[in-house]
């Protein structure tokens, strides 16, 4: 009897030494195409990023903003990106999806971009530069730059609500499409995600 | 003897289960005084030797939390603070990672010791982790930054409510009053007058608890923001407790606000208790972990700019909200340690009947594995304080006088020049690292 406990006791602690040992497996890699869906810790990521952008697109250029612009001037609307405000409980980069939507709404041929106020001192100081070192007729001059007619901006919102191990986090991001002429909101987007995270109590 | 004793099947198993303690034990000495050198070294001003002897260490994945605030902090103290927060990042993923119960931990720290478990840090780290990362982000000036850690906090705090509504953490005042000093610094002045209240009621708790002072600043807060929010009757309420007026914050002028981190949190030491076991009698030893304070004879520190000179005023006392946490898990600490040295003493005697020298090693292996888990943020401060400086627009030289508990300068140190725009505020922050505290306890 004393011997029989004796043997279960140790076959259990032999047993809990072969579990710490198992601790350090080697770096196991998966590669996942751009866009699978992922989720690990429940945080903002490149899924919530990109089907943000899509869909911001797609309402953007169907608002008939683009084409009033177009009636009224005959050009195609100018539109600069100024900031994203993360409001959120994380730190997003907001860069990723603003330039998405730059990409997409470049690409789509109806709207065109002018370089970010950080970019364009950028391109000055090379204009600069050009005005001492290039030959006259490659130099750019000065006082030439496209001046935007709208700006883009927003800002990312998010509210928790928790109980014990559970967690719905709502995202809410909001885009803004403002006339620089008069300050008048040409668009406004919205979209809305949420997540239940559930977190184990429990780890192997 | 040997001979015979290896004959035997029960024999080996002892052996065995000796050896396989006496092994497991070796990666478990006690994490307070692996660490002194760093603490040597950091005791006489070199951030960054410490940081080198820090990386050229051995961190073990369950300590790999502490690797990360360690390093965050003398990141911190060296100034680079966008370094910092990465650590800091990379912290939270740990905690996030391993905050669940581990089945297998909790197992081995059954049988050899807590300090076998994963570290999460304390609710005190935890919460104190979401304060720098937030402090580097006001130095960088990044606000937005800032907010973010703010509501981090915010989730972090109503998590510990519901899990420890007793402790004295969930109501933590600093963290309130930075959190409200971030949404005013946005201009969201209602979310400020929030947390400058919830800070305000924080204090009053905290002074009952172990004696902090509700800071001078937050009562000119809470006047400036009831009044300019129009909330008339808490206004009132404030002048007549304060007994003092609103002073108006001049929009030309800029702020200067200067962290002051003093001293060490307490370091973890591991005391071995010999006690009674109530249920089955045997007289068994077993160690718990105690807390030895890191305190220096300073008091706190004068900003001087120009003509100015303005005390720093004491925030929060993490020393003291240490000594009060570990103070309410101790029971828990404590039932864990007792049951564990009751079954490896039970164990010992087991293998002793069929063996008995295998059996007084098992003995001997069970008392050397049983160690308090020390481990700790060592380089945590022990106290946080602040003081806010008004100046017009202007380019500065900040001086930080030392001053010692007598009330003498005992040292100056050289902030460097800041340039305040109008309407502005800059963050500034300096970390008192104290001598050695007590040589004999690190002997």
């Amino acid at each position: 009897m004393q011997y029989g406990n004796f043997r279960s006791l140790s076959l259990l602690l032999g047993g809990f030494a072969l579990i710490l040992g198992l601790g350090g497996c080697g770096t196991q890699v998966e590669r996942l195409e751009p866009e699978e869906v992922r989720d690990l810790s429940g945080a903002w990521n490149d899924t919530d990023s990109r089907l943000v952008s899509e869909e911001m697109i797609s309402d953007m250029l169907s608002r008939p903003w683009v084409d009033d612009f177009k009636r009224r001037t005959g050009k195609q609307p100018a539109v600069i990106v100024g900031t994203v405000r993360n409001l959120s409980h994380e730190h997003i980069n907001t860069n990723t999806f603003v330039n998405d939507i730059q990409r997409e709404l470049t690409n789509s041929g109806r709207v065109t971009f002018v370089a970010s106020s950080q970019e364009r001192e950028e391109i000055r100081d090379e204009r600069l530069d050009q005005d001492i070192h290039a030959s006259a007729e490659t130099r750019k001059a000065m006082g030439q730059e496209y001046g935007a007619d709208y700006m883009l901006s927003g800002q990312i919102n998010t509210i928790i609500d928790m109980e014990g191990r559970t967690q719905v986090r709502y995202y809410q991001v909001d885009l803004t499409l403002i006339s620089l002429v008069d300050n008048r909101k040409a668009w406004v987007g919205q979209k809305k995600i949420k997540k239940e995270v559930v977190n184990s109590k429990l780890r192997f | 003897m040997s001979l015979r004793l290896l004959q035997r099947p029960s024999g080996y198993i002892g052996w065995l289960l000796a050896g396989v303690l006496l092994l497991l034990q070796s990666g478990c000495a006690s994490y307070s005084r692996n660490f002194e050198q760093e603490i040597q070294t950091l005791a006489s001003q070199d951030p960054a030797a410490a940081l080198d002897a820090l990386e050229k260490q051995h961190h073990p994945e369950r300590n790999r939390l502490l690797y990360h605030l360690n390093k965050a902090m003398l990141l911190h103290m060296l100034g680079d603070y966008a370094a910092s927060n990465t650590e800091f990042e990379q912290a939270k993923a740990v905690i996030q990672q391993y905050q669940a119960t581990s089945i297998s931990e909790q197992g081995a720290a059954f049988f050899i010791n807590d300090g076998t478990r994963t570290y999460v840090g304390s609710s005190l780290e935890q919460l104190m982790l979401h304060v720098y990362a937030a402090i580097n982000y006001l130095l960088q000036n990044k606000v937005d930054e800032a907010r973010v850690e703010a509501l981090q906090i915010d989730v972090r705090l109503r998590q510990l409510q519901e899990d420890k509504p007793d402790s004295i953490l969930s109501i933590d005042p600093f963290v309130r009053y930075l959190t409200g000093l971030i949404y005013e610094q946005l201009g969201e002045y209602d979310n400020a007058m929030i947390a400058y209240r919830k800070a305000y009621n924080a204090y009053l708790e905290h002074q009952k608890a172990y004696g902090i002072n509700v800071p001078r600043f937050l009562k000119q807060d809470l006047l400036r923001f009831s009044r300019q929010l129009g909330l008339t009757e808490e206004y009132n309420k404030y002048r007549t407790r304060f007994n003092t007026e609103a002073r108006q914050i001049d929009r030309e002028q800029a702020e200067l606000i200067v962290l002051f981190h003093k001293d060490l949190a307490p370091i973890k030491r591991s005391r071995r208790i010999a006690q009674m076991d109530p249920r089955t009698g045997y007289l068994v030893h077993f160690a718990l972990p105690v807390y030895e304070p890191r305190n220096s004879q300073l008091s706190h520190a004068r900003v001087v700019v120009e003509q100015q000179r303005i005390n720093t005023e004491r925030m929060e006392d993490i020393s003291g909200i240490a000594l009060r946490t570990l103070d309410q898990s101790m029971p828990a600490i404590m039932a864990r340690a007792l049951a564990r040295a009751v079954i490896k003493y039970k164990m010992s005697r087991q293998v002793g009947e069929d063996n008995g020298l295998a059996g007084l090693v098992m003995n001997i292996a069970g008392v050397v594995s049983e160690q308090a888990d020390t481990r700790s943020w060592l380089t945590l401060p022990g106290e946080i304080q602040m003081a806010r400086v008004t100046l017009p627009p202007g380019d500065y030289n900040v001086e930080l006088e030392l001053i010692g508990r007598a009330g003498q300068v005992t040292a100056i140190r050289q902030l460097g020049r800041i340039s305040l725009t109008r309407g502005s505020k800059r963050f500034l922050s300096y970390f008192m690292v104290p001598g050695l505290p007590n040589n004999e306890a690190l002997e």
